[in-house]
């Protein structure tokens, strides 16, 4: 039996507020494999979100463990993880409005030490390809509207060179023709490079293109090929 | 070299942000530095008034120390003074002292009366008015002196040789130099002799001394103060004052033939610092410091320093004030602006960034904003903190002023007839103006004044990111 490239065992995430408890994931167990994209589909409040936050590093469970490549996350530490291993799309993109488009990709590949001294052509290159006209790449990422913002910040997680791509509605702000584009970049990064896409999504579109889709409801899992 | 990129790319886009940051740091920066400038010029200036005045140390009689010391007896004859011969500072003493490696100058007085003779009349222009018992103040007034030179109604001006010469520390022990008012009365001119009583008022049921002294007018003087038309009495009139040698003096004080006898005896130290040292030298001389105390007049040095040392103290506080206001405000500021990059530090965690370089980026952006202000600080804190000094000097130099013509004038030992001797000896001018000088070393403390303050100030909000959680901050609200 092949070692899973991410590996979710009793996953369970419980949050205190006072003397209130709420457990929003109930002991969910899961293989994700290099190579595929996965869609994880659910309800508002079915606790997408916390297992996109515990799986990515974001976050630590209350029980239960995450295992990257066979190891403990926790062991391997979050900070690490996320800084060698994992990338994030989030829905509300996340970009450093001080910086430019080619600025926040080129600084988030410093900070997760893609080598290169070609990484502002890597960025520029990025940007290009997801649809981010030139003019718009040496501009602070204020200036840019929520399309551009969103392009910039799957292209800012497509040039960490990680294994597993995690995206929390990634196409949320896209049009339909942009959309699509961005779907058949994560297949091609799932399907052509080997890694391991997980994207939390509304979107009926992003579930089709999905090699599987996980439904969470409640707190717990269920699969559908 | 992320984060100095980042610190960079953060500073220039929020430039409004920055350059706050720089003008806070600025006035904060120039304030310490003038403050610090404002305290080297005055100790500065202080080191060039103690050279300049010196430092002087003054023994003489102290009464209370002397009934301390339980030495007091009763006079014998008239001979010993009202407080017995023990109270006397004697000449052969104060040349022991004299000889101390650390005395740089010496000198001594003695203060006393001399009553006239049948031959010799006292300039009294209005007679006393009638039944008025004068004859505790019919007296010259005789002052036992070095130099006539080095007094200061001769060096101020008030007073001036017509003719002859002044007592020096070579003049014999029978001279004397009288006012030209006195020396017409008595029709005395230079190379005359003039004949003196001690000034001595007789004990109960005891005889007055009228042992006569024979001294030789050696020089006549003018006084500038006037005959004031009524009466005076002759003691307090400067017309009957009469400058002897000290040994003259001491005979006029009654001390006979012997040892001169000393009202006060004045050194001048090499280095103010060796006071303890000549305290020491003095007790091996056989001085009982007790009764003669050495103590520092530094009055003069005082008047000298005392506005700029008070500027200075200003500035000092001013330093710390600012310095620990400063730490704090800055400190509220990064801490609001940790509040305000809450979203941007849990992005730089998402993506890996490690905290302590988070902390490290906020501290190379106040940093440089503190160079940055350091230099602007340099560049306008001499000009700044002469005008700022300056005013400061200049309000502390006039209440200075104002303080001392408002002040009583303190008896002064030296001059045994206070107010009957014309116009007080103007004060020792203040130190009215400051050198500033701006040097390595200045800019090297307010440096690291300022950067102390910047990691203080980023460092203590700072640990909060130590505590930051990327989920928390990212989907808080999701």
């Amino acid at each position: 039996m092949t070692v899973p490239t991410l590996e979710l065992t009793g996953l369970t995430r419980t949050y205190r507020s006072g003397t209130s408890r709420r457990t929003v994931l109930k002991g969910v167990d899961y293989r994700f494999e290099a190579g595929r994209m996965y869609a994880v589909v659910g309800p508002s409040g079915s606790g997408k979100t916390t297992l996109l936050s515990l799986a990515s590093g974001l976050d630590a469970p209350t029980s239960g463990t995450v295992r990257f490549q066979g190891r403990d996350i926790a062991e391997l530490g979050l900070g690490r993880y996320r800084n060698r291993h994992a990338a994030t799309v989030f829905q509300s993109l996340n970009l450093l409005t001080y910086m430019t488009a080619v600025q926040n990709i080129t600084s988030a590949m410093e900070i997760t030490g893609v080598k290169g001294r070609r990484r502002r052509q890597r960025a520029v290159d990025l940007l290009t390809l997801l649809g981010v006209e030139p003019a718009e790449h040496h501009r602070r990422t204020l200036q840019l509207s929520g399309g551009q913002q969103q392009r910039v910040a799957i292209a800012r997680a497509l040039a960490c060179e990680v294994d597993i791509l995690f995206a929390d509605e990634p196409t949320g702000s896209l049009d339909h023709t942009t959309a699509a584009g961005i779907i058949e970049v994560f297949r091609g990064l799932a399907h052509d490079d080997g890694k391991c896409v997980i994207v939390v999504t509304h979107s009926q579109e992003v579930a089709d293109a999905s090699d599987e889709v996980l439904h969470l409801k409640g707190g717990r899992l269920r699969t559908r090929g | 070299m992320n984060l100095f990129k980042r610190a960079w790319w953060r500073l220039t886009g929020h430039l409004g942000k920055t350059l706050m940051l720089v003008g806070l740091f600025f006035v904060i920066c120039t304030l310490v530095l003038s403050g610090f400038l404002i305290r080297a010029a005055a100790a500065r200036a202080a080191e060039d008034a103690r050279a300049r005045v010196g430092s002087v140390a003054t023994m003489q009689l102290d009464v209370n120390g002397l009934i301390d010391s339980g030495k007091t007896r009763k006079p014998e004859g008239g001979q010993g003074g009202a407080i017995g011969a023990e109270g006397d500072l004697h000449r052969s003493l104060v040349e022991k002292i004299c000889a101390s490696p650390v005395v740089a100058r010496c000198n001594y007085s003695t203060d006393g009366g001399a009553f006239p003779t049948e031959n010799t009349r006292l300039h009294q222009p209005v007679p006393p008015p009638q039944g008025q018992d004068s004859l505790g103040t019919d007296l010259f007034s005789a002052s036992g002196i070095r130099d006539l030179g080095a007094v200061k109604d001769f060096r101020n001006g008030d007073s001036r040789l017509l003719s002859g010469r002044g007592i020096t520390p070579d003049s014999k022990s029978d001279e004397v130099v009288v006012e030209e008012r006195v020396a017409k009365d008595n029709n005395l001119k230079a190379g005359d002799t003039m004949k003196l009583m001690a000034g001595v008022l007789p004990g109960p049921g005891q005889e007055r001394d009228k042992r006569e002294y024979a001294f030789k007018v050696v020089g006549i003087y003018k006084n500038s103060t006037p005959d004031s038309g009524s009466y005076v009495p002759a003691m307090m009139d400067p017309a009957n004052r009469i400058y002897v040698t000290p040994d003259g003096g001491s005979k006029l004080m009654g001390k006979g033939d012997g040892d001169t006898v000393l009202k006060e005896a004045t050194f001048t130290l090499k280095d103010p610092d060796d006071l303890d040292r000549l305290r020491k030298d003095a007790e091996a001389a056989g001085a009982d410091l007790k009764i003669f105390p050495i103590t520092v007049n530094d009055k003069q040095y005082k008047a000298l320093v005392g506005p700029i040392t008070r500027t200075a103290g200003f500035a000092t506080v001013t330093v710390w004030l600012v310095a620990v206001a400063g730490t704090v405000i800055l400190a509220l500021i990064v801490a609001s602006s940790l509040r305000e990059r809450r979203k941007e530090l849990g992005i730089l965690l998402s993506l890996g960034e490690r905290k302590p370089r988070l902390l490290a980026q906020h501290l190379v952006e106040v940093t440089a904003c503190a160079v940055l202000a350091i230099g602007l600080a340099g560049a306008c804190s001499q000009v700044l903190s002469q005008a700022i000094g300056g005013r400061l000097l200049a309000g502390e130099v006039s209440s200075a002023k104002d303080e001392a013509a408002h002040r009583p004038q303190e008896p002064d030992h030296s001059n045994p007839l206070p107010g009957a001797n014309g116009p007080k000896e103007p004060a020792a001018e203040p130190i009215s103006s400051m050198d500033i000088r701006l040097g390595p070393a200045d800019i090297g403390k307010v440096g690291a004044t300022g950067l102390g303050i910047a990691a203080l100030a980023t460092l203590l909000p700072g640990t909060r990111v130590l505590r930051l959680n990327p989920r928390d901050i990212l989907t808080k609200g999701d």
